[in-house]
């Protein structure tokens, strides 16, 4: 009993990890340009298809293959940035929408040249150990990467924001846009670099998960629904919510999962999410909402 | 693996173009029928062709079109009195009811096809209206669809999921001492009838069932649904009609979580690609029910798939590695509906029909089989004869049997009934 | 006078062109002018609840409430089918009246999560809970309208062209209602409150109160849809109301532009005939989601405000009837 419930808070850090990654990047657009952006799944998608035609097709190194996706699907969400939501700033709905027509071109842009069926990624390496020396608790190296990753990048994250200008920047943005002008800070440039920072980390979690989920041109619809709501209960331009709200939806998620079922958990996640913005409408850790 | 790629676009921009050729011909530039000695039947794929469910409709698609030219290349087909060349016309219905209605329409009454080749499930309810009212002949790869209302759906391949028993059944024959399962399904059309079969065939061949796990067709992380299954220690991972893309994480976990017993599940397509990511000596032994069509098994006498060999070959060099069971089962159709129309000489749907259950049997591709289907679906639309089961040795699936599923109905049905009405899946209790 | 004369000569104009449009139709055409005009009572009624500034995503997921209420009080009940059918939006505004209580706590980008949430909860629960609502198979043969055979009169309603004009009757007197309800004092401060929300609160307007009659209303007609759309298809299942098919009507409302009631209708007019009827006809297969993307995105840069902006005249022409018939109406 001790290793399967070790086990499960081991699946869980995974899980949390991977979402977290997700929706931070969410929650930054979100805050800083005011879009919901739907294409957000699609981002992470292409990050496992970068894996796809860099390591899987032409055995290039894994790692590479991750750092072509980080920086392919970041400088493509710079582009969308210029392309698709600076024209409509003014209008969150416009960038909803464009966001849309972008999802479907993605897939289906994927989808041709790809095929509809699950790509197969062999993880670079099969390597598992126990922790603690526990014969029924295991990790895969794999998965390691996906939780190391999250880590490091969330925690540069967190400097980034706390330390640099650019991070000052980004959080008066996050936080009141017309003041932050006023300021001086360069609405264009900070949303540049928040769309940028944003999909990066969408690519990133596509890419090193890539051997560990189902790849196929429509996985960015598993992800989108979790990763908004854990988003908005963290709260909007709060990392530390964002974090908080993955954290607590893994864990809830993969222990009802392994003590219930999948679909049980699923609701009693959504309704766990509920309640936090009933008790909190503005989430957990989040600024006064921006009208 | 460059050059793997470079065939595979080829291919795809050959199909592109066939497909717009075909759309217009469909659009109204076909020539008028030359003679009723030569004409060109016109066939309906109603299946999705984008989205999410895309996996089971357009290599199916794919299949057909490869089935059409070599029957178009050798002249068509004598039915009656007409040499018949064929045609089909796709319509995608992206999985979605209000559009598989919409598309029944068009093919039935715009584009006039004789035969409609759907994949069923959530689409089907909403065509059956239509099919029933214009007569039209339809089949499913989802016999779960059929009830006593649908009088001209036929599931002619795939009598999914009753064939798995033939892997259970196979399995306590040559592995006596497993003694105990544990099964997990994706809660769906697929899943839940298959939950009830693989119960009906462990309890007649005596392995305990331990637990039975649904996960929902969302699930992205199969560590949490592994880490349950194996928590209650079973001899046998019963990994049910799961997707192939669930089958791969779900092996994966399973041998990352040490799990050292033997798995039986419905398919492992890519299980190449299964055993690259876990060990050949993990995946040794593994029990499914669909097999690779250059196995040599396939050539036997009693097969009649046409040149299976063949058909596979053409099929893996025009799309490498789309090779799945639903790359041959829509053109199995298409042999069986050929049979049918040329035992009455017609190609009307009110014909074939009837003569595709001409006498109660027909040529299944695994072999000479029987309409069936009363007592679990209120009618005998469903074709059920010999299965065969298929096991991975030395990293090769390879057939070990054909076992006949009449037989084992025979020996256990009323289990199989029991089963089915505890998961709510008889058709009186469905819908 | 006298243009008021020549709008509602347009009307009359428009009535007649929607009535003989079926007989020029072909058969699937029929069938999609019939999933059409369900879909701009889906838009229209989530327009109004857009109004008060609160956009939904449970919208798809509250039409998919009545299409099961009606479903199974029809099928299980036995309750006649047209008595089902209201029925079913009732039971709609009321789930939304529940709802209304958590989710008026937030707003703006919250409630536009927070709905999506809830909905996503309702739909689960239809996927998991097999008794009453069928599980992920959903429900099937639901009982269709009865037709009706009185002598010389006989409507059968599996028959498109009969279903088409019984919801083009349905539709338009629930568009009249909507438009008569966003004239009247309730509609006004609707817009009062997308506005002007600390100011409606300031002079003693229940901001609350109006955000939840909106939800309520808007849910009952999308309800409606939904019911009118069950007994048609005859199977309704979960995947119909999932977050894709809330995407689309977002995307029909938005690329419509929510200024007037015409846009959404205009807005998923247009992306309809586009997507089911030019695309198809093209032939273009598995590219017609990268198209469709496309013509989104294009859409929405050139015309950020909608269709319904589209060519100054018209717009003019619909400002000076709108002056005339509803002063100070307008947004946006």
């Amino acid at each position: 009993m001790t290793e399967l419930l070790l086990q499960t808070c081991v699946n869980a850090v995974y899980a949390s990890s991977f979402m977290a990654l997700i929706a931070v990047g969410l929650m930054l657009i979100f805050g800083v340009m005011g879009v919901v952006n739907f294409a957000h799944g699609e981002l992470f998608m292409l990050g496992a298809y970068c894996v796809v035609f860099v390591y899987a097709d032409r055995d290039f190194p894994f790692f590479l293959a991750v750092m072509i996706g980080l920086v392919f699907v970041g400088v493509l969400g710079i582009l969308m940035e210029r392309a698709l939501f600076r024209p409509v700033r003014d209008n969150p709905l416009a960038g909803l929408i464009a966001s849309i027509g972008l999802l479907l071109m993605l897939q289906a842009a994927v989808a041709m040249g790809f095929g509809v069926r699950m790509e197969h990624i062999n993880p670079p390496n099969q390597a598992t150990f126990h922790p603690f020396g526990l014969e029924g608790v295991v990790v895969a190296l794999q998965r390691l990467y996906v939780i190391i990753g999250a880590g490091v990048v969330l925690a540069s994250l967190w400097v980034f924001l706390r330390r640099t200008r650019f991070g000052w920047a980004l959080r008066a943005c996050a936080q009141d846009p017309e003041a932050a002008a006023l300021q001086g800070i360069s609405i264009n440039q900070t949303a540049r670099l928040a769309m940028f920072i944003a999909a990066a980390m969408a690519g990133l979690a596509g890419a090193l998960a890539a051997p560990l989920v189902r790849t196929y041109p429509y996985m960015g619809h598993s992800v989108i629904v979790t990763a908004f709501i854990v988003t908005i209960v963290g709260g909007l331009g709060s990392l530390g919510g964002a974090v908080t709200a993955a954290v607590l939806y893994g864990f809830v998620h993969t222990f009802v999962t392994t003590f219930s079922d999948g679909v049980i958990a699923d609701i009693v996640g959504l309704l766990l999410m509920l309640l936090v913005l009933v008790a909190r409408p503005t989430g957990l850790l989040g600024v006064r909402d921006r009208d | 693996m460059s050059q793997q790629l470079h065939q595979k676009k080829i291919g795809r921009r050959t199909f592109l173009g066939a497909t717009v050729a075909g759309a217009a011909l469909a659009g109204g530039l076909a020539p008028a029928r030359v003679s009723a000695a030569d004409r060109t039947v016109r066939i309906g794929f109603l299946a999705p062709l984008t989205g999410e469910v895309a996996a089971w409709g357009l290599p199916g698609l794919y299949g057909c079109q490869i089935w059409a030219e070599k029957v178009n290349a050798a002249g068509g087909v004598r039915i009656g009195d007409d040499t018949c060349t064929f045609e089909f016309v796709s319509y995608d219905n992206e999985y979605a009811p209000e559009k598989a209605r919409a598309g029944a329409t068009k093919l039935i009454f715009e584009d006039e096809v004789k035969f409609i080749m759907m994949l069923g499930g959530d689409t089907w309810p909403a065509v059956q209206p239509i099919a029933n009212k214009s007569g039209m002949l339809v089949s499913t790869l989802l016999p779960s669809d059929l009830s006593p209302d649908t009088p001209t759906l036929i599931a002619p391949c795939e009598v999914h999921p009753i064939y798995n028993v033939t892997g259970v059944w196979w399995l306590a024959d040559n592995m006596p001492d497993l003694k105990s399962a544990v099964i997990c399904a994706q809660d769906d059309a697929l899943g839940r009838p298959s939950v009830a079969t693989y119960l009906a065939a462990f309890e007649a061949h005596g392995i305990e069932v331990r637990d039975t796990v649904f996960f929902d067709l969302s699930t992205t992380d199969f560590a949490p649904v592994m880490t349950k299954m194996l928590s209650s220690n079973p001899d046998v991972l019963c990994l049910d009609t799961a997707y192939a893309d669930f089958v791969h994480p779900l092996c994966e976990q399973a041998y990352q979580q040490g799990f050292k017993g033997k798995i039986i599940s419905c398919t492992a397509d890519f299980y190449e690609k299964i055993i690259e990511k876990t060990s050949k000596e993990f995946m040794e032994g593994f029990i499914f029910q669909f097999p690779d069509f250059d196995d040599p098994a396939l050539n036997e006498p009693q097969i009649n798939f046409a040149e299976p060999n063949e058909f596979y070959t053409e099929y893996s060099q025009r799309w490498p590695g789309e090779w799945s069971a639903v790359s041959w089962e829509y053109a199995s159709i298409m042999d069986l509906w050929v049979q049918g129309a040329q035992r009455v000489g017609s190609v009307e749907p009110q014909d074939v029909l009837p003569g595709m259950k001409q006498g109660g049997t027909g040529k299944h591709a695994f072999g000479d089989a029987s309409w069936w289907g009363k007592e679990l679906f209120g009618i005998d639309n469903a074709l059920v004869g010999n299965w065969p089961v298929v096991v991975i040795e030395n990293g090769k699936a390879v057939i070990k049997e054909y076992r006949s599923i009449p037989e084992w109905w025979s020996m256990h049905g009323e289990l199989l009934v029991k089963h089915f009405t505890e998961m709510g899946e008889m058709y009186h209790q469905r819908g | 006078m006298v243009s008021a004369w020549g709008s509602r000569g347009a009307f009359v104009g428009l009535f007649a062109g929607l009535i003989v449009l079926p007989h020029l139709l072909s058969f699937s055409q029929k069938e999609v002018a019939v999933f059409l005009v369900i879909n701009v009572l889906v838009v229209v009624s989530y327009r109004l609840l857009t109004l008060t500034g609160e956009w939904s995503l449970a919208h798809v997921v509250i039409t998919g409430v009545g299409a099961y209420a009606s479903t199974l009080l029809a099928k299980r009940l036995g309750v006649p089918v047209p008595v089902a059918m209201p029925l079913g939006a009732a039971v709609a505004a009321l789930t939304a009246y529940v709802l209304s209580f958590p989710l008026f706590r937030m707003k703006a980008f919250y409630f536009l999560i927070g709905s999506f949430a809830a909905g996503e909860v309702i739909r689960l629960c239809w996927k998991r809970f097999r008794e009453p609502f069928g599980g992920p198979k959903g429900i099937k043969l639901i009982p269709s309208v009865p037709d009706i055979d009185i002598g010389i009169v006989d409507v059968a309603f599996f028959d498109p062209v009969n279903y088409y004009y019984l919801c083009l009757v349905v539709v338009t007197a629930s568009v009249v209602v909507l438009r008569r309800l966003e004239q009247s004092r309730i509609g006004l401060t609707f817009h009062a409150i997308h506005w002007q929300d600390k100011l409606a609160e300031s002079v003693g307007v229940d901001t609350r109160r109006y955000r939840t009659l909106a939800f309520v209303i808007a849910s009952f007609f999308g309800g409606l849809a939904g019911a009118l759309l069950a007994h048609y298809l005859g199977t309704v299942n979960p995947n119909q109301f999932d977050v894709e098919s809330m995407v689309y009507v977002l995307v029909w409302v938005i690329v419509g532009g929510t200024a007037t009631i015409y846009g959404p209708i205009l807005g998923v007019v247009a992306l309809t005939v586009v997507n089911e009827i030019v695309l198809r006809e093209l032939g273009v297969d598995q590219a017609r989601p990268l198209i469709y993307g496309a013509i989104l995105i294009a859409s929405i840069l050139f015309l950020p405000d909608g269709l319904e902006s589209l060519g100054p005249k018209m717009k003019r022409a619909f400002v000076r009837a709108r002056e005339r018939s509803d002063r100070g109406g307008t947004r946006g």
